[in-house]
């Protein structure tokens, strides 16, 4: 009996900023045993358009996804909230069936992946992004993960808030959002975390491009910090 | 003409004074009490999630048939010997209020907190038929003195410290009164004790109206509402035509729920109930009861999408939790209803053009329909607003044409491809233009990486 396949959706956004963390995500997989196929011709699944209300825009990117994966075997994506996109709002969307995916760290902790141990000794903070924490209920699988590594996992005060990246509600409040990043990253340094962790590249761009100009704090996705641990290359 | 509407940016640039004021940043940080209250209240239930349907069930009811509650409301009521008066619009609500105030020669009003009351403008009616109000609940009678308007819906003058109070009442009393909060709960005594027992008209809001007994309920926690509601000749109950339940037996899991969800409290001090005016032979009471449903806009919901918010029961918990809400400290929404609720209510009730901004005011975290006790789905519903914003054509033209531009572009591999390829090219100017101004005005913009994902394959 072959590996079993699945479809990896790297999302634009790992695609286009942090290719690496999408090729982690592929070695994780292949690492756990699977075979991992990357369909051709995937894009975005339209989730900038859609949270902003335009349906139209969003459908007409969203119908790359469903031409580009088939039903065959499971679809992972290292993104919570793309992963929540195709998931809870894409059926409504296009008017199909819904497909089975999974956001990358439920995906491998529910098949039991066994994870290196490069992190033994660091100490992460894990910030849980709004889509995958309320929309997916994932909470304890990253951890789970990341301790698996290793790491010695910190709490964040108040992990159920908002890191303020939200979309287009980054550039459309930025005041807003960047004093909300600043909670973050000032809770991460409270507890004393070497780097913060996160699961949404959408979440990971707007943490990391608030550290650059203040604290420096690396922030990295789960899949790079499983895959190399989390530094000091993170 | 209510005060609801709002202008694009507003929202923003009184955000933006609200996070430059440490003060204000530092008050608004006392939401945290209130939330943590709340869980630590919803723990103590044994099935709180059914509780939450059962209240959401029992809203839902209520609002499938409103007129029909009005009419039993309204029978119940006049016979008991009360008047009820149904208002279309803000302007006929403070008309008659007024008219009712002018009728009995009413020189002071005495009122508890009223969010409907703040809706319609009421004070400026009254003052302007040379009627005096006073708010007798404390943070909102604070926040008159300042000439401040609501932050929060439960806790209107949260922005506000015990040394701003001090000044407040200082100036009042003419001598300096010390910050300290029994001293300033005595003074507030002193300046409102007169009210209470000169008002001619006192004026509540009813958290719920039941109609089967035509009974009005307020909830309160400083006594204050009991005394407005009973000791002047005249008592004038305002409230949203949405508040109806159908029978007493249904307020039990809105009142389980009301004070837990708001400040953690099992029940608040008092749940006053009150089913018409003084009677023959009774001591206490007002000799005269007006219920006055204002509908301003609250029928637009009716049997659309929409309707769930008028499920609301103004506990104030989607803002203890909303992270927006915490920075914004509540005034960028606008003078009367903030935080998600706020932000889903106020479009729905003056036209979504009418403010545009508070539908995008929100990360559509989802914390809001978390907390909510009744189950309304606050950011799904943000959500839908976005959409009508688009359809109706109230989001800006650039926006549609970015938009469609992207989308056409990223419908097809080979346009996706393109687009990141000219990305790349023009990255060096997205510092200066629009979305990439806005986002690295406070942060590293995100360099496309050389080589994309899908190309090293």
């Amino acid at each position: 009996m072959g590996a079993q396949r699945v479809q990896l959706f790297a999302t634009c956004l790992a695609d286009l900023v942090f290719p690496e963390a999408a090729a982690d995500a592929e070695v994780l997989l292949r690492q756990a045993g699977f075979e991992v196929e990357i369909p051709r011709g995937q894009v975005c699944c339209g989730q900038p358009a859609f949270n902003s209300g335009h349906r139209r825009a969003a459908r007409r990117v969203a119908r790359t996804f469903a031409r580009s994966f088939s039903r065959s075997a499971p679809v992972v994506l290292p993104s919570g909230s793309c992963a929540t996109m195709v998931v809870r709002y894409l059926p409504e969307l296009l008017g199909i069936e819904p497909y089975d995916a999974w956001e990358l760290s439920a995906f491998l902790d529910a098949r039991g992946a066994a994870v290196p141990r490069l992190n033994e000794g660091r100490t992460v903070a894990y910030h849980d992004s709004c889509h995958m924490l309320r929309e997916l209920r994932v909470h304890h699988q990253p951890r789970r993960l990341l301790e698996r590594s290793g790491a010695d996992v910190l709490m964040l005060p108040r992990p159920d808030l908002c890191c303020g990246f939200g979309g287009t509600f980054s550039v459309r409040q930025p005041e807003l959002s960047v004093a909300m990043a600043d909670d973050k990253l000032a809770g991460a340094d409270a507890v004393g975390a070497e780097a913060l962790v996160t699961a949404d590249p959408g979440c990971l761009m707007h943490l990391s491009g608030r550290a650059a100009r203040t604290t420096g704090l690396p922030v990295v996705h789960l899949a790079s910090a499983l895959a190399r641990g989390i530094g000091p290359h993170a | 003409m209510t005060r609801l509407e709002q202008a694009p940016g507003r929202f923003r640039d009184v955000a933006r004074a609200k996070l430059a004021d440490a003060h204000v940043q530092r008050a608004i940080t006392s939401v945290e009490r209130l939330r943590s209250h709340r869980l630590e209240a919803w723990a103590e239930l044994p099935g709180v999630e059914e509780l939450r349907q059962r209240a959401h069930d029992v809203r839902m009811a209520a609002v499938g048939d409103i007129d029909g509650h009005l009419a039993r409301f309204t029978e119940a009521l006049e016979a008991r010997g009360g008047h009820v008066k149904v208002c279309a619009t803000a302007a006929e609500a403070c008309a008659y209020v007024t008219g009712v105030c002018e009728r009995r020669g009413a020189k002071l009003v005495a009122k508890s907190k009223s969010m409907v009351t703040e809706e319609i403008g009421l004070n400026a009616a009254l003052e302007a038929a040379g009627i005096e109000p006073v708010e007798t609940d404390l943070g909102e009678y604070i926040l008159q003195l300042a000439g401040d308007h609501p932050v929060h819906i439960i806790a209107p003058a949260i922005e506000k410290t015990k040394e701003d109070v001090a000044a407040l009442f200082s100036k009042v009393e003419g001598h300096p009164v010390p910050a300290e909060l029994e001293e300033l709960t005595a003074s507030a005594r002193r300046q409102l004790r007169r009210v209470f027992l000169e008002a001619d008209v006192g004026i509540t809001g009813a958290n719920f109206a039941v109609a089967e007994t035509g009974t009005i309920v307020t909830v309160t926690n400083e006594g204050n509402g009991r005394l407005v509601a009973s000791a002047p000749k005249v008592h004038i109950a305002i409230t949203g035509i949405e508040r109806l339940v159908p029978a007493l037996t249904d307020l039990a899991p809105l009142l389980e729920l009301l004070g837990r969800s708001g400040t953690g409290q099992r029940l608040t001090s008092y749940t006053h109930l009150v089913t018409g005016p003084r009677r023959e032979g009774e001591e206490d009471g007002p000799e005269e009861l007006h219920v006055v449903f204002v509908e301003n806009g609250r029928r637009n919901l009716l049997g659309t999408k929409y309707e769930e918010m008028l499920a609301c029961i103004r506990c104030g918990a989607c803002l203890n939790v909303c992270p927006v809400f915490r920075k914004t400290a509540g005034a960028a929404y606008g003078p009367v209803y903030s935080g998600p609720m706020g932000a889903v209510l106020v479009p729905l009730l003056v036209g979504i053009g009418n403010a545009p901004a508070l539908p995008h005011a929100s990360s559509l975290c989802g914390a809001c329909t978390e907390a909510c006790p009744v189950k309304i789905p606050l950011h799904d519903l943000l959500l839908e607003l976005r959409r009508d914003l688009v359809e109706q054509h109230a989001a800006s033209w650039r926006e549609r044409a970015a938009l469609t531009l992207w989308s056409l572009a990223w419908s097809r591999p080979l346009g996706y491809r393109a687009s990141t390829f000219a990305a790349r090219l023009g990255q060096g100017l997205a510092v200066r233009v629009g979305p990439g101004r806005a986002w690295a005005s406070g942060r590293a913009l995100p360099r496309l990486a050389r080589r994309r994902f899908r190309s090293w394959r």
